[in-house]
């Protein structure tokens, strides 16, 4: 109702901008705009910046254009075409080299140079023929398609590929076999190799630029590391507890199961009548949960046809944060998973499709809480902080407090009688409703615009609120 | 969000305390069923004994509502003053028809009358609220276009422009009210009370205005917690539970034709909405409707007046067997995959309001599983499953430590 009342803002408004970047920060669109090619320096510096994103400048007015926007919209135009005639130049000295070899869907690297490859490539046993052109199976270091392709369109590689036409010698480039590839070449010859679409690379692009480290979920060869198999990762004394727990819930259901068989369907609830135990608001919610509900539930959802084609809905890419300690050859397990899908053809993950992925994917410790401090305890932490060594955080893992608090509930008549503690406040159930205890992100791409999701398993059934 | 900051003083927040403590009163009991504590007549009563024992007497007392089915609008009538009070204040159950959630129809016609705006309903709040907004838009719009023009001709002339002072909305005041420069533009409710209230001032104010209750809400209370009756239209006499069931399995219009297959069908919509709302109600959520926001239920935690809505529920109704949805007579929505367009639609609107959306799968039996005969009862409800998925926007940029 209020949209015939805003009129097109034909000037920079500093406050008003200054408010929209406020919003941005909330509602983050920060991501969907160009960029402002009058802050990239273009030609006269010899390495082109990436640039930031800047204001829109006017909007279209209905009087048609005037000259001040002409001269704006003139000034931003050459100074895109600047900055985009700058030609994008590496050193020699820093730049890699690999060979494409597309039977493979590898590109060997024959010189490997910063510091990429800590976090890229794998090695790989090939067998060679070495100079008595005996066959001998050598370690060498080999790129997937996604990752030779984002290093040479980054500009840090320079991809070769082997050719059987005699080439005439060359300076500086003579120990190089083959011919080099062009960046388009390299798209048009890498991407369809190794299951990697269009999508799946832009989506491994766009990543890795913001520093996360990306991995195959599901390793393409033998060779490749991948993190160890969740199995091991529950075996603690938590286990045995949830085990425990899982065991007593299903006699549970069981007993439920029983009594809603001899239960009047229409008389659910019965308290007006029966003497309960502690007769009050919270025993009637809980008496009122008798209907079925959760993931552990069993889903007789009818299994898809065989002959249909296979679900897209499988966890290709693993993430790790920019802070995580990875190592290549033994990766932890990951920060996140991602599924890539292409948001033209492939419409949302069906319930069957998400239980899937969640069956998958390990259960999550819920969310620590996050301790209110007021701004000038803040302020009095931080300096304090800088004038001497931080000290160790205070709240334990959540591990030890899930077994504190069994440990407590277990003991709890004899633990009371002995020193009674002031009751810890219950667990804010807002960050655990919120997140789930399974996590999925789906990478829906839409003609390269990329949306992420965070598809998290809900756990409302374990978080009553009365 | 909110680019009119609520002038709000030292003696705003005194008077929100004393808001909640007020809200905290009325508002005391989630359910419309009070447990009294026990009333020991004498020290052998019964009550007192089975309290050494263990057990508590409580004793529950039952407002018994009474409502009327009203099959045009698929919703049961509350017209009794008492018992809408009762079950708006216990548990924020049903919405006035003339009202956005409270039945406050009638205080805002006696404060239109008497008061003159002295106390104000939220609806005449957000009146004011919206007539601020659009001045404050409009008083933007006009400075953003000076400016525009200040810099053009400062273009023409190559001199630097003089800046243009824009409102903001920390900076902008409302108008005071004696300027009476706000847009005369009052309420629609407000205009036809106010030609009747001047001819017809001395008549007492009847209170037109009623409570509605959704089919699940009806149901919820009558089956679950016994405390609400519900007539039937024709003949004003109470319905049994059974014909109860009946009516609100067939209350959705469908050909006349399928309509014995209504009774036949587990996707009736009735029951897949049912199981999603018990489920979030048995829950201790407070339940409300969503279509502001695209989505079929709002939860709030305690209730509208406690909270803001925290999450916002799509119910998505899946069949176990794709052959009854393809020979069912219902069109159920989001019974087909959303699109990415959609979903991202939906959460855009939903995370602009600082609410998480829920995707709340329910189930439904297939008929090749569970006979259809068990639609004669509410023991076909127990084989829906209701589970649901968190959905948030995962923003790789902000994600990084």
């Amino acid at each position: 109702m209020d949209d015939n009342l805003e009129l097109p803002t034909s000037a920079l408004n500093p406050a008003a901008a200054k408010e929209r970047e406020e919003e941005e920060e909330q509602s983050s669109g920060d991501e969907d705009q160009g960029p402002d090619w009058t802050k990239i320096p273009g030609l006269n510096v010899a390495r082109p910046v990436i640039p930031k994103r800047g204001e829109k400048d006017f909007e279209p007015i209905a009087q048609g254009g005037s000259g001040l926007q002409r001269h704006v919209l003139d000034r931003s135009r050459s100074a895109m075409i600047e900055a985009l005639r700058a030609s994008r130049t590496i050193s020699y000295k820093a730049v890699s080299h690999a060979t494409w070899y597309p039977q493979l869907s590898r590109a060997h690297v024959t010189v490997a140079r910063g510091i990429h490859f800590s976090t890229m490539g794998h090695s790989a046993a090939r067998p060679s023929p070495d100079a008595e052109n005996v066959k001998k199976v050598q370690k060498r270091l080999e790129l997937l398609p996604e990752e030779a392709l984002y290093l040479v369109e980054r500009g840090a590689m320079y991809c070769w590929k082997p050719t059987d036409v005699p080439l005439p010698k060359t300076e500086l480039l003579d120990d190089m076999e083959g011919v080099p590839m062009t960046v388009q070449q390299a798209f048009a010859e890498m991407i369809g190799t190794e299951d990697l679409t269009l999508e799946k690379y832009q989506v491994y692009a766009y990543l890795k630029r913001l520093g996360y480290v990306v991995t195959r979920a599901k390793p393409p060869s033998p060779d490749y590391p991948v993190p160890s198999p969740l199995t091991t990762q529950s075996g603690s004394t938590t286990s045995i507890l949830s085990r425990l727990y899982s065991a007593v819930s299903s006699l549970m259901a069981r007993l439920a199961r029983i009594f809603s068989s001899g239960m009047d369907w229409w008389h659910p609830v019965r308290c007006s009548r029966w003497l309960h135990r502690n007769l009050s608001n919270s025993s009637l919610f809980k008496s009122l949960r008798f209907l079925p509900s959760g993931h552990n539930v069993p889903l007789h959802i009818k299994s898809r046809d065989p002959e249909a084609p296979p679900s897209p809905y499988r966890i290709f890419y693993h993430l790790y944060k920019p802070s995580t300690p990875f190592k290549k050859t033994a990766p932890p397990p990951p920060d996140f998973s991602v599924v890539v899908v292409n948001a033209r053809t492939s419409p949302m993950p069906t319930i069957s499709e998400l239980t899937e992925l969640f069956g998958e994917l390990p259960e999550l410790p819920p969310p620590a809480p996050r301790k209110r401090v007021s701004f000038a305890q803040q302020k009095l932490n931080a300096a304090s902080a800088a004038a001497t060594p931080a000290p160790a955080p205070q709240s334990p893992p959540p591990e030890t407090s899930l077994a504190r608090r069994a440990i407590a509930w277990l003991w709890l008549p004899w633990w009371t009688a002995k020193k009674s503690e002031p009751p810890a406040r219950p667990p804010n159930p807002f960050p655990s409703l919120k997140m789930g205890n399974k996590i999925v992100v789906i990478a829906a791409v839409d003609a390269g615009t990329i949306s992420f999701f965070r598809f998290g398993q809900g756990v409302f059934t374990e978080w009553p609120m009365a | 969000m909110s680019l009119i900051a609520p002038s709000r003083g030292g003696k705003g927040s005194q008077k929100s305390g004393a808001r909640r403590a007020e809200n905290n009163r009325i508002y005391a009991h989630p359910l419309p069923l009070v447990f009294l504590p026990p009333t020991f007549d004498s020290a052998y009563s019964p009550a007192r004994l089975l309290s050494l024992v263990g057990l508590s007497a409580a004793r529950v007392e039952n407002p018994h509502c009474e409502g009327v089915f009203d099959p045009a609008t698929r919703s049961v009538w509350v017209t009794n003053e008492r018992d809408s009070t009762i079950l708006w204040r216990r548990g924020f159950f049903g919405k006035g028809d003339l009202s956005r959630s409270e039945p406050s129809w009638l205080a805002r016609q006696i404060n239109a009358r008497k008061a003159a705006g002295k106390y104000m309903t939220s609806e005449e709040i957000r009146e004011k609220r919206r007539a601020e907004r659009r001045q404050f838009k409009l008083d933007r719009a006009a400075a953003i276009a000076r400016a525009a023009a200040e810099a053009e001709a400062a273009f023409a002339e190559g001199r630097e422009a003089a800046p243009v002072a824009i409102p903001s909305g920390a900076t902008w005041k409302p108008p005071s009210s004696g300027d009476s420069a706000l847009p005369a533009m009052p309420p629609p409710e407000d205009e036809d009370s106010e030609s009747e209230g001047e001819i017809e001032e001395e008549q007492p104010l009847e209170n037109v205005e009623h409570l509605q209750l959704t089919l699940q809400e009806a149901w919820f209370l009558l089956w679950n917690l016994d405390c609400l009756t519900v007539l039937d239209p024709h003949t004003n006499k109470p319905m049994t539970l059974s014909q109860i069931w009946h009516t609100f399995l067939t209350a959705h219009p469908i050909p006349p034709l399928l309509r014995a297959d209504a009774e036949q069908r587990f996707d009736n919509p009735f029951l897949v909405h049912y199981a999603a709302y018990h489920h979030y109600r048995a829950l201790g959520w407070v339940v409300k409707g969503g279509i502001k926001f695209c989505v079929d239920y709002l939860l709030y935690k305690r209730g509208p007046v406690f909270h803001h809505a925290e999450f916002a529920v799509v119910v998505i109704p899946v069949y176990e067997d794709p052959e009854d949805q393809a020979s069912s007579p219902f069109t159920l929505s989001n019974a087909d995959t959303f699109s990415w367009t959609w979903l991202s639609t939906v959460n855009r609107v939903n995370s602009q309001v600082q609410k998480t959306l829920i995707l709340t799968y329910v189930t439904i039996p297939a008929r090749s599983r569970v006979s259809p005969d068990l639609l004669s009862s509410p023991a076909c409800l127990a084989h829906f499953s209701v589970r649901e998925v968190v959905l948030r926007r995962f923003i790789p940029a902000r994600m990084r430590d």
